[in-house]
């Protein structure tokens, strides 16, 4: 994705090329917030402090790309969210909350109900991560950075990135094992199908 | 060929989960391979990693609960405010009209460039320009004899589709906008109407309309023009588009954000939008 023009764009002030760069980004930076912090209104303020903050530092961007700059903005903010002392906030029902990409709606009910207390039972277990950790699960299992990318945005080297997403997804996988029916066919005691 | 498979030194667990990424060099790559090949456990190492990892991934992308904005801020000011100053009241009575489809995933200079923004009150395209500068989009006028001025229109009254947002620093000024329906098939019209209370011309700048469009991975917006002789602010006007003109990206159906963005001259701007609903 070549952001280049509107990024040259809104760095000589456009501000109708900005507003595409938020329309390009907020979803993933949203999200991104969202699986640090927890709570929706703590994500969206995070993420809106970062469009304000990016849109006042644009000329500070020489030539670093974009994404991993405004990734970088949001992620110091959630920090800073955490060194405020502010908790990881649950969500509320995400049921009522409109969800859109990769989330397939299963018209069964009983299924629909598993999949969310699967869901939970995930953001559980990445809320029980350390935050460097968890920014590097998030910033590959959710945004679905490259090891590159998410290096840029943490500004560590490469097996720092290897080793944090390794110890973090060991970590989750041991949180969610404590469920007996979370892993079925991975369990040594599965029962007979 | 060795008589006995040479089973290559055991992955460490930063291996396997990278290896699940394609993030090692092809000689790891092929070593790790061809131990798990041989290897129960570190088939079942790795598998509990992929399953975990494709846990998180499962995890709905969730729709932000407001749309972002540019803020108002500073910078704004300081580059903004000359321009309002030189062009004074007039410039804030124009109204620019573009209308364009953007896929934000595609890079904008690949798209159709014809039209700029233009100014529809004659003689301030230097007004129009910051705005239209380089800006990518077609442009297409609302429907041809579409457009009201009607003070008391109905639409607003009846609309079940409205929305009224305030200025935070002034509850006298106020934004909303309707439509004449909250869904619409592939092959309508939408008719807007757009109201604002308290701004005078000096203190609003342009109204833009906005349709937009989110997927899991960016989005695509399109600029509804404002009808060309708008009147100056107070505003109050309506006008229709037709869906096929909009050229919207395949499947069109689907779930949209109206949103109208009034610019003030104070910088604090108001901004409403709407939930819209487009079926096959
Ligand atoms: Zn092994």
């Amino acid at each position: 994705m070549d952001d280049r023009d509107l990024v040259g764009r809104a760095r000589r002030g456009d501000p109708e090329a900005f507003t595409q760069l938020i329309m390009q980004y907020q979803v993933p930076v949203y999200n991104m917030a969202l699986r640090m912090v927890g709570r929706p209104d703590d994500a969206a303020d995070i993420a809106q402090e970062a469009f304000t903050r990016a849109w006042e530092k644009i000329r500070t961007l020489r030539d670093a790309p974009f994404k991993s700059w405004l990734f970088q903005i949001a992620a110091n903010l959630c920090y800073d969210h955490f060194r405020r002392g502010r908790r990881y906030g649950e969500m509320p029902d995400e049921e009522t909350n409109k969800v859109i990409g990769l989330g397939i709606a299963t018209p069964d009910p009983q299924e629909r109900a598993e999949a969310r207390e699967r869901n939970r039972l995930v953001r559980e277990s990445i809320e029980a991560l350390d935050p460097d950790m968890r920014l590097a699960i998030v910033l590959r299992d959710v945004n679905g950075m490259a090891y590159d990318e998410i290096a840029g945005v943490l500004r560590v080297p490469l097996g720092t990135v290897k080793s944090r997403i390794a110890r973090a997804r060991a970590q989750v996988q041991e949180h969610l094992q404590q469920y007996p029916d979370f892993f079925p066919s991975t369990r040594e005691d599965a029962r007979a199908e | 060929m060795p008589s006995e498979p040479r089973i290559p030194m055991e992955p460490t667990l930063e291996e396997l989960s990278a290896y699940l990424d394609h993030e090692l060099d092809d000689g790891a790559k092929a070593r790790v391979a061809e131990h798990v090949a041989g290897c129960a456990d570190c088939k079942m190492r790795l598998d509990g990693l992929r399953q975990t990892a494709y846990a998180i991934r499962a995890l709905p992308m969730e729709t932000p609960p407001r749309t972002f904005t540019v803020p108002a801020t500073s910078r704004r000011s300081v580059r903004w405010a000359p321009v309002a100053g030189w062009l004074g009241g007039v410039a804030a009575a124009m109204l620019v009209i573009v209308f364009g489809v953007m896929h934000l995933s595609l890079p904008p200079l690949g798209m159709g460039t014809a039209g700029a923004a233009h100014p529809v009150s004659g003689g301030l395209g230097q007004g129009a320009a910051p705005y239209a500068q380089g800006a990518p989009y077609r442009q297409v006028a609302p429907l041809e004899g579409s457009t009201r001025y009607a003070p008391d229109s109905a639409l607003s009254a009846s609309s079940s589709n409205s929305k009224t947002v305030m200025d935070a620093q002034s509850s006298s000024r106020s934004l909303t906008i309707s439509t004449d329906a909250a869904s619409y098939h592939a092959s309508g019209v939408v008719t807007i109407h757009v109201t604002t209370k308290g701004l005078s011309t000096e203190e609003a700048s342009s109204v833009r309309i906005l349709l937009m469009r989110e997927t899991g991975q960016g989005g695509y917006l399109v600029r509804l023009a404002a009808p060309s002789n708008a009147p100056a602010f107070p505003s109050d006007y309506q006008a229709a588009y037709s869906i096929p003109q909009m050229q919207l990206p395949a499947p069109v159906a689907g779930n949209y954000t109206l949103q109208v963005t009034v610019d003030t001259s104070d910088h604090s701007g108001l901004v409403a939008w709407l939930p819209l609903t487009i079926t096959p």
